[in-house]
């Protein structure tokens, strides 16, 4: 809608009411419609002389430049017959100390700023009405803005701006960063040895038969789609996912793979997030299909989002993609249900137990995918447990091998749980902890006790308090499971782990804290400047790396 | 009705040739305002186009400037 810029006051000339007591009311009429001109000339003179008052000032200070202009031609026509051809540069310092010619590229900013509004717009503008008089209450604020901000503020699309400007360009560093580690640590998961691993998969998939082994791919397989995606297909997946199993250990390998190798080195790995709630996804057998591969795609979505922050050392790094994924399929997919509630109340604390799923999926042969296999072929979880999330594998073991009993005893806990909110985690990973954290494949049987370990006991206790939480929900969960196999050596591990693990998620708050300084520190500085450090900064996003890195070197260096 | 015609004859013919008046004053406002108008937008564009041709001139100068000048280093 266009502005009217300058309007004439006296709109119209005989719209006024006539006074009373006048004979000759046309000749009235008359001379007020002549006195309307007469106010109309006025105000068209003012604004005549406004529109000559700033076509004047432009022509002014284009006068300024050409007379710059001007004289700059005529010193340069001056050194130009001065110059000689003879002379020429005689070393190559001069080539390379000479400044880098940049010509100076002026862009025009705040074009719409409250201080370039032209007078008879602003004379408009004042004979508005006022906003009400908010800041008479900023005094009585306690977060220190003004009151009149949240009524109505000029400034307040390019404060926006100017925030998401620089969260991006604070997002594009750490990308790049993020980048350089990378390319540092695709090596070490290729340095684990497959053996181990295969060896214990073999066993279980022979313990459980052929038959089940297959079935066991195809859960897992199950599972890791509905991780990634809704889509669900048995029969192509399972080829591919032994495939991976048995194949590299990069870091786009499947979670399984990595946490059976968590588990041999579990002693090693103490990084490992203990507290990854173990989802019991076997628990419902028969659940909602269709909120478990929601919910697992949202979980993988948070969880995918946590990995890179509190992992301090390399393997929890490593190890942490690939197990967030698959415990947040597992608690999100209880959002549906009130175990599933529970459940994804867990996924936030992204650590989940790597080390007890990748047991535990050794352990058990049949690996019984996410929940969503459990819940389409009760029967075919059974065989084994699901390996590719640790949180899937503790469930799915208690469930597929002592169905009734796992059943029940997960069934109680979790209307307790719902209450907490995160019972479902807790009764399934104190049955597995026990058993199979020894790590003996072959003993199926025993994998009657989802995947053992102090990592699923503490994954599924806390739940919101799983960073602070680890050392308890095992304790706890310890007495109460009975670990057939070895008691005694989780609480000392589990106490090991958890120090090392809050020693880690101190040293990510300490970083986080200096991170914020800093970007405290440089809203300071960019505040005083306008936008051209804004537009700086644009320049800086769209520039390749080595950009990139000169600007962080020097943001670090100031 | 002679009588009662002329004068008010009178005053409407009066009061025609008043608005008459009038409206010759109110068009010549409103040619002035036109003209202003365009006047300006004509202006502003010229201008613009002057803006133009001096930035580019200011910047093929500092080019020839840079070009010419010896001895500038990097400090």
């Amino acid at each position: 809608m266009p502005l009217v810029k300058r309007n004439i006051d006296p709109r119209h000339l005989c719209h006024t009411a006539l006074p009373r007591g006048i004979k000759n009311e046309l000749e009235c009429v008359t001379n007020i419609s002549l006195a309307n001109i007469i106010r109309q000339l006025s105000s068209l003179s003012k604004y005549a002389e406004d529109i000559f008052g700033e076509l004047f000032n432009e022509a002014h200070s284009f006068s300024f430049r050409v007379n710059s202009l001007q004289e700059r031609v005529d010193r340069l026509s001056v050194s130009v017959t001065q110059l000689d051809p003879k002379e020429e540069e005689l070393s190559l310092q001069d080539i390379t100390m000479r400044k880098a010619f940049r010509s100076s590229t002026i862009q025009d900013q705040q074009l719409f700023d409250r201080k370039t509004l032209p007078i008879p717009l602003q004379e408009t503008y004042d004979v508005c009405e006022q906003p009400p008089p908010l800041n008479i209450l900023t005094p009585y604020r306690d977060d220190g803005k003004e009151g009149l901000k949240f009524y109505t503020n000029p400034s307040y699309f390019f404060d926006l701006w100017k925030e998401k400007m620089l969260q991006d360009t604070e997002d594009k560093r750490k990308e790049k960063r993020k980048q350089k580690k990378n390319l540092d640590r695709p090596h070490e998961p290729e340095k684990v040895p497959r053996a181990p691993h295969d060896r214990r998969r073999e066993w279980q998939k022979l313990a459980q038969g052929p038959e089940l082994a297959e079935d066991d791919a195809n859960l897992l397989h199950k599972h890791i789609e509905v991780a990634n995606g809704p889509a669900s297909h048995f029969e192509t997946r399972p080829q591919a996912y032994v495939d991976h199993m048995d194949g590299s250990y990069s870091l786009t390998a499947l979670p399984f793979s990595q946490m059976s190798e968590l588990l041999t080195r579990a002693e090693e790995r103490v990084l490992v997030r203990p507290h990854e709630p173990p989802p019991p996804p076997p628990m419902h057998g028969a659940g909602d299909v269709k909120p478990i591969p929601t919910c697992i795609s949202s979980a993988t979505g948070l969880i995918e989002n946590r990995p890179q922050s509190p992992a301090t050392g390399r393997t929890p790094v490593f190890v942490s993609p690939t197990p967030p994924p698959p415990p947040p399929p597992l608690p999100s997919a209880l959002s549906t249900s009130s175990l599933r509630a529970s459940m994804t109340s867990t996924p936030p604390p992204p650590v989940p137990p790597p080390p007890p799923p990748p047991s535990t999926a050794l352990q058990a042969p049949a690996v019984p995918p996410p929940p969503a296999p459990l819940q389409i072929a009760p029967g075919v979880l059974h065989p084994a447990p699901p390996p590719i999330a640790p949180p899937l594998v503790q469930p799915s073991p208690p469930v597929a091998r002592a169905a009734p009993v796992c059943e029940t005893v997960p069934v109680h806990p979790l209307p307790q749980g719902e209450v907490q909110g995160l019972p479902p985690p807790p009764p399934p990973p104190p049955l597995p902890p026990p058993g199979l954290r020894p790590s003996s494949p072959v003993t199926v049987a025993a994998l009657a006790h989802p995947p053992p370990g102090l990592h699923p006991a503490p994954a599924p206790a806390p739940g919101p308090h799983v960073p602070l939480m680890p050392p308890s929900p095992p304790s706890q969960v310890i007495p109460a499971s009975e670990p057939k196999r070895h008691p005694s050596t989780l609480p000392v591990i589990s106490d090991a782990r958890s120090v090392l693990l809050e020693a880690i998620r101190k040293g990510i708050q300490l970083r986080k804290v200096e991170e914020q300084r800093e970007q405290e520190a440089k809203h300071e500085r960019i505040e005083n400047d306008v936008a051209t450090i804004l537009s700086r900064r644009i320049a800086v996003e769209y520039s390749d790396s080595e950009d990139d890195s000169e600007f962080d070197e020097v943001d670090w260096l100031e | 009705m002679a009588g009662q015609e002329d004068p008010v004859q009178r005053e409407i013919h009066q009061d025609w040739a008043n608005r008459e008046y009038i409206e010759v004053i109110t068009s010549s406002i409103k040619k002035i305002t036109d003209f202003l108008n365009s006047f300006d937008m004509s202006c502003r564009s010229r201008l613009a186009t002057l803006n133009e041709k001096l930035t580019a001139l200011e910047r093929r100068i500092e080019y020839i400037e840079a070009r010419v000048t010896k001895g500038e280093t990097l400090t």
